[in-house]
């Protein structure tokens, strides 16, 4: 479905391409630098992103560090987030690096990235669109340069032209590299293009990204240019640079750059807000903003739904697999919307009570089983055992596709979908457990 | 040349982003006579804040933005010192402890807002980048501040600026200073949340509100 709609083809649904770049450790229970420093981790994280969440396409890394590590940048490290670069070694010294310099497939952390990228393209590449992220020809030129950059546009624009042409003649190699590996769709992720005028873009960054995206179709892949923060005033210019794709951030009018995108016949991606709805809202919030930002565009075609950016490490796994359900099911989305906020008026429900029953009781919420991935393994992590377990456990689904399961979710306090109750307490919350755990469970859920 | 001449250049140099034209203005002053505290307020301080507001309206970039704020930190120190020679001290209207938080070393959005409050009058202590919570609290102790500014560029980073007011309640210090905090997964809500006294999206709304926060102190205004 990516591979239609970045043809600009027609598709019966919306693509989606959630950004779990180091959110995809948390599925595993791995920090950020754990999955950007181990392969084994790095896979087994991204297979659990396909599995739960469904989508169309993901990055195999969202990490725009990886080639200023190589030369030699600093990077300050943290278990929650990619790392940022801490120290530049073109400030004070405006030079061009040497071409000896460029990464090859040996260099730094690039050996692990195209490791997990062939690995995760033999087990899922039939079904998902792998996304090769690389640092864009700009922000590289800033790690390098540091914040003098930005006075060397106004100073010495030769400089900064030869310096952006030279980070994109190491993007046309990162990407060769990705490409060779498998990827499918290799982002070019360049958040500083937001900071400078359209004038500037086309006079000193155009002819480099237009270089890289030209390159990366000569390789017979498609391309993607991602801005993060407020690019409303770039887009055009970054659709003259002739991208495949421009994927925005939550602080772009998502409908009003598609009138703007559509006119280059360039396909736009985003933009979920970050921070107060994919890490600090709930379920419904999600839910919310996919179907608004559906809504606000009017042709579907050339269109892919993603986060704003990458993102946050903890964003509730529950959120993402919310939105992702939205995306793929607009209709049933509105409807749970819709009776979300009817059930606030009181349907009366009746909850067991627990502490006298004959048998555990299992109550599997979900958003619905038959169509959302994360609440079908839920679910069967359940009826799988229940061979073993029908002698001393009950088991029950509620479908958030119902009023009535709605009013006892909230009566009960269920606020993550998919979940697991046990005699009336949350047990496990959008991770799924193994066989071993659950019969755990229900065991000390019987001795008590 | 006229004086409104003059005070137009200085206001031209800095949307220009021409220290040339700045020194000019600086020396055609002095020639003339005019005052350095007109030249400032009219001219080079009406200049950057016309560029500030054409910055939050995205019609300026920053690349332009640092460039002029460059100049007329210069233009500023000159006055400065010249007033200093006769004997007139440039009075601060209050003061200010700027930094990154822990954890944080995205620097550039910050390095604006103290350079832009900086100009307007305001002693700042940029504490840099990496900040500490206790940090933030014992330097505006130390420096005898009104201001304290946080900016916080991570979601995860975030909740250093909570630290800070946690701290202040903790310690007795809530309504003694001033807080302000601003980055980019920053919003009012959570501004809200933890407490502090303002969000600013960016360096105009922080001068905005340093300004606003003066008069509610009874200080002098003309920035």
């Amino acid at each position: 479905m990516i591979f239609k709609t970045l043809r600009h083809e027609k598709t019966n649904e919306i693509p989606w391409v959630p950004f779990a770049g180091v959110h995809a450790g948390k599925l595993k229970g791995y920090t950020a630098e754990e999955v950007l420093t181990d392969a084994d981790k790095l896979v087994e994280s991204l297979l659990e992103v396909k599995r739960i969440y469904e989508p169309d396409g993901m990055p195999i890394t969202f990490d725009l560090q990886v080639e200023a590590e190589i030369f030699g940048c600093e990077l300050l490290w943290a278990k929650d987030n990619p790392p940022s670069v801490r120290s530049h070694p073109l400030s004070g010294e405006k030079k061009i690096p040497c071409k000896c310099e460029i990464p090859t497939p040996d260099s730094g952390r690039i050996p692990l990235i195209l490791d997990a990228t062939r690995r995760v393209k033999r087990e899922i590449g039939d079904e998902v669109a792998l996304y090769g992220l690389i640092c864009g020809p700009f922000t590289l030129a800033s790690h390098l340069r540091g914040s003098e950059i930005f006075m060397d546009m106004i100073k010495d624009q030769e400089y900064v032209t030869a310096l952006v042409d030279y980070c994109a003649e190491v993007a046309c190699k990162m990407a060769e590299y990705y490409i060779d590996a498998g990827v499918d769709v290799v982002a070019v992720v360049d958040p500083l293009v937001s900071q400078v005028s359209p004038a500037h873009i086309d006079k000193m960054l155009a002819p480099a990204f237009t270089a890289v995206f030209d390159f990366i179709r000569s390789k017979g892949v498609f391309s993607s240019f991602f801005v993060c923060g407020n690019a409303t005033r770039q887009i055009d210019a970054m659709c003259r640079t002739n991208p495949d794709s421009i994927s925005i951030d939550e602080n772009v009018d998502l409908a009003k750059a598609k009138e703007i995108t559509d006119k280059y016949n360039i396909t736009i991606g985003g933009n979920l807000p970050l921070t107060t709805t994919m890490l600090l809202g709930n379920q419904q919030d999600n839910m919310v903003e996919v179907i608004k930002l559906i809504d606000s565009v009017k042709d579907h075609r050339n269109f892919i739904i993603s986060p704003g950016c990458d993102m946050p490490y903890d964003t509730p796994i529950e959120n993402t697999i919310a939105a992702g359900q939205a995306v793929k099911r607009p209709e049933q989305a509105r409807k749970m919307v819709e009776n979300y906020e009817a059930a606030e008026e009181d349907i009366e429900v009746e909850i067991p009570d627990y502490e006298n029953l004959d048998k555990v009781l299992i109550e599997v919420f979900t958003l619905d089983s038959d169509t959302c991935a994360a609440c079908t393994y839920m679910l069967k992590s359940v009826t799988d055992i229940y061979d073993e377990i029908k002698d001393i456990a009950d088991y029950v689904e509620y479908k958030y596709t119902d009023k009535e399961n709605i009013a006892r979710m909230k009566k009960m306090g269920v606020n993550a979908l998919p979940s697991i109750y046990i005699n009336g307490e949350p047990k496990w919350e959008s991770i799924i457990p193994s066989r071993e755990e659950l019969i755990r469970d229900i065991e000390s859920a019987l001795k008590k | 040349m006229s004086k409104e001449a003059i005070i137009q250049a200085a206001y031209d140099s800095i949307i220009e982003c021409d220290e040339e034209k700045a020194m000019k203005a600086l020396d055609d002053a002095k020639e003339q006579g005019i005052s350095f505290v007109e030249l400032l307020s009219e001219g080079f301080s009406a200049g950057i804040r016309e560029l500030g507001e054409r910055f939050a309206f995205g019609e300026v970039f920053l690349p332009e933005l640092m460039a002029c704020t460059e100049v007329m930190q210069k233009a500023v120190a000159i006055i400065e010192e010249e007033m200093e020679k006769s004997g007139q001290q440039t009075k601060k209207k209050g003061v200010m402890v700027i930094g990154t938080v822990e954890g944080d070393i995205h620097d550039i959005g910050k390095g604006i807002v103290a350079s832009m409050v900086k100009t307007n009058g305001i002693e700042v202590h940029d504490l840099g980048r990496e900040v500490p919570a206790r940090v933030f609290v014992e330097k505006a102790e130390e420096y005898g501040a009104d201001f304290i500014g946080s900016s916080a560029l991570l979601t995860t980073t975030m909740t250093v600026q909570k630290e800070i007011e946690e701290i202040l309640k903790k310690e007795g210090l809530k309504g003694k200073y001033k807080t302000m905090v601003g980055g980019a997964p920053v919003t009012q809500r959570w501004a809200d949340k933890i407490g502090a006294d303002a969000f600013c999206e960016d360096a105009t709304e922080a001068v905005k509100t340093i300004q606003k926060w003066l008069k509610e102190m009874g200080r002098e205004e003309g920035m």
